[in-house]
């Protein structure tokens, strides 16, 4: 997970920001090409909803594009990109908080939507039905992840899936090192348990690991 | 040990980013805490099952749309700032000027700026006439030709005098040089000439030395290969002779012993011999 696209692009990628920080359209479009995949996976495991990760992703490059221009490091932009992404979240799950009735619709229909994504996305396993495995196995992690309190989700998909270092989550939520840490460390503590209880061993994974 | 690592910094550990020496404590210290170990071990077992999640894939939206008009209003631009602005300023000098009561003119091919009263022009006095300037002019062409013809007469003069004295010069020079010239060709002549009849008469006695040791040698060869000649020819002849004398010598002899046989034949046998010589 940590060598994803972005990170290697990233590495390449200071000429390409800082063009985009001049207002050059073309760096920023680049920019969110590179970055909207992450962008969205980290929303979409965040809410397990297509329609809100795409809502956030949304935002989060608008945001973007009006504010490129004031980020004063460079090197910092993925973590404050984070912090955009994440600010949107926690905005989007108050919205949720605040009206129930979406909040308790919006399990069905969003896993209809996933299964579809998948039934595209996964060209690369061939058999069907270690497919139907991957799925019920993704949707089943997916609910646990869904347990975790909201902070401790940010930090651990922010960590498992988006790749960053302690520091730049740190940086991203604007807290200290150790509360992400400790955030983390009470994260994997909590999916433990809940991976426990729902019965999902290590031998249960064993044939997709 | 009293080292205990707090969450944090078993959680740096998990994820590999601690320094070396802090991974070091870490793991003395999880050999011995073994339910420490197994903990840290379950929750990487999590870890392992947490990335069987794969990203979703996404297509980003294509264009990013622009919602701010970027395009700057012509009379914010630099260029149009600073066109006013020079503008500006020149208005506000002209009207200042006018106020103060200056006064621009431009005359007699002056441009003058003047404050509170123009000046009266320094007038010109028009009091020669056509005529006079005429005059002047025919009285300066004059005295101007005497002086060019003076000055052509005097430097006409010059210049004639310094053609006769390098004339006289170089005529002299020249005459001596000729003089000079001629009394060497003479004598080179004679000495050449005399070289020339010593080095032929040198030759032709060389050549006659040479040309008659020549002859002599070659007649002397001649006596000597006619010598051998004649030689040759009187033992030629002395051969033959001798070579004719024994002929003559042998066919004597033949004879001789033909007559003794005959004569044998004759006494021994007179008539058988008779005969014989009859038939011969």
């Amino acid at each position: 997970m940590a060598e994803t696209l972005p990170d290697i692009v990233m590495m390449h990628a200071d000429a390409l920001l800082e063009r985009a920080r001049q207002g050059d359209k073309n760096a920023q479009g680049k920019l969110v090409q590179v970055w909207y995949k992450r962008i969205y996976n980290f929303a979409y495991k965040f809410f397990y909803d297509h329609d809100l990760a795409m809502e956030v992703s949304q935002k989060t490059f608008i945001s973007m594009h009006r504010n490129l221009a004031g980020l004063q490091e460079v090197t910092r932009f993925k973590s404050w990109l984070y912090t955009i992404a994440v600010n949107y979240c926690r905005e989007e799950l108050r919205k949720r908080k605040a009206s129930r009735s979406v909040s308790l619709n919006d399990f069905s229909p969003g896993e209809s939507e996933v299964s579809y994504t998948w039934e595209t996305s996964s060209g690369k396993m061939d058999n069907p039905e270690k497919q139907l495995r991957q799925t019920e196995l993704s949707d089943l992690l997916q609910q646990c992840l869904m347990e975790l309190s909201a902070e401790q989700r940010e930090v651990v998909i922010m960590k498992e899936y988006e790749g960053l270092k302690f520091r730049e989550i740190a940086e991203a939520l604007q807290i200290s090192e150790n509360t992400v840490k400790s955030r983390m460390y009470y994260g994997l503590d909590g999916l433990k348990k809940i991976l426990e209880k729902k019965q999902i061993t290590k031998e249960a994974l064993g044939y997709e690991l | 040990m009293n080292y205990k690592p707090d969450e944090g910094t078993l959680m740096a550990y998990l994820y590999g980013e601690l320094d070396a020496a802090e991974t070091e404590k870490v793991e003395q210290y999880l050999q011995q805490q073994p339910q420490m170990r197994e903990q840290l071990q379950q929750m990487n077992n999590v870890r392992k099952a947490l990335s069987s999640l794969n990203d979703v894939e996404v297509i980003a939206p294509p264009v990013f749309v622009d919602h701010e008009q970027h395009s700057i209003p012509f009379w914010k631009a630099g260029y149009f700032k600073i066109t006013m602005g020079i503008a500006a300023s020149f208005l506000f000098l002209l009207v200042a000027a006018r106020l103060i009561g200056p006064e621009v003119t431009y005359s007699h091919g002056e441009l003058r700026i003047s404050f509170n009263d123009a000046p009266k022009n320094p007038v010109v006095e028009q009091s020669l006439t056509a005529n006079e300037v005429q005059q002047m002019i025919n009285t300066s062409l004059v005295k101007n030709n005497e002086t060019i013809a003076t000055n052509w007469e005097e430097s006409n003069q010059k210049i004639q005098e310094s053609l006769n004295k390098n004339l006289t010069t170089n005529s002299a020079r020249i005459d001596k040089l000729i003089s000079v010239a001629s009394l060497a060709s003479q004598d080179q002549v004679r000495t050449f000439v005399s070289g020339l009849q010593e080095e032929n008469l040198k030759l032709m006695q060389d050549y006659f030395k040479l040309s008659s040791k020549d002859q002599q040698v070659y007649v002397e060869s001649l006596l000597v290969d006619f010598t051998k000649y004649l030689n040759e020819q009187r033992k030629q002849d002395l051969i033959l002779f001798q070579a004719r004398m024994n002929n003559i010598e042998k066919n004597t002899d033949q004879f001789k012993q033909e007559t003794e046989q005959i004569l044998a034949s004759i006494i021994s046998n007179p008539e058988g011999t008779v005969r014989k010589v009859n038939n011969y």
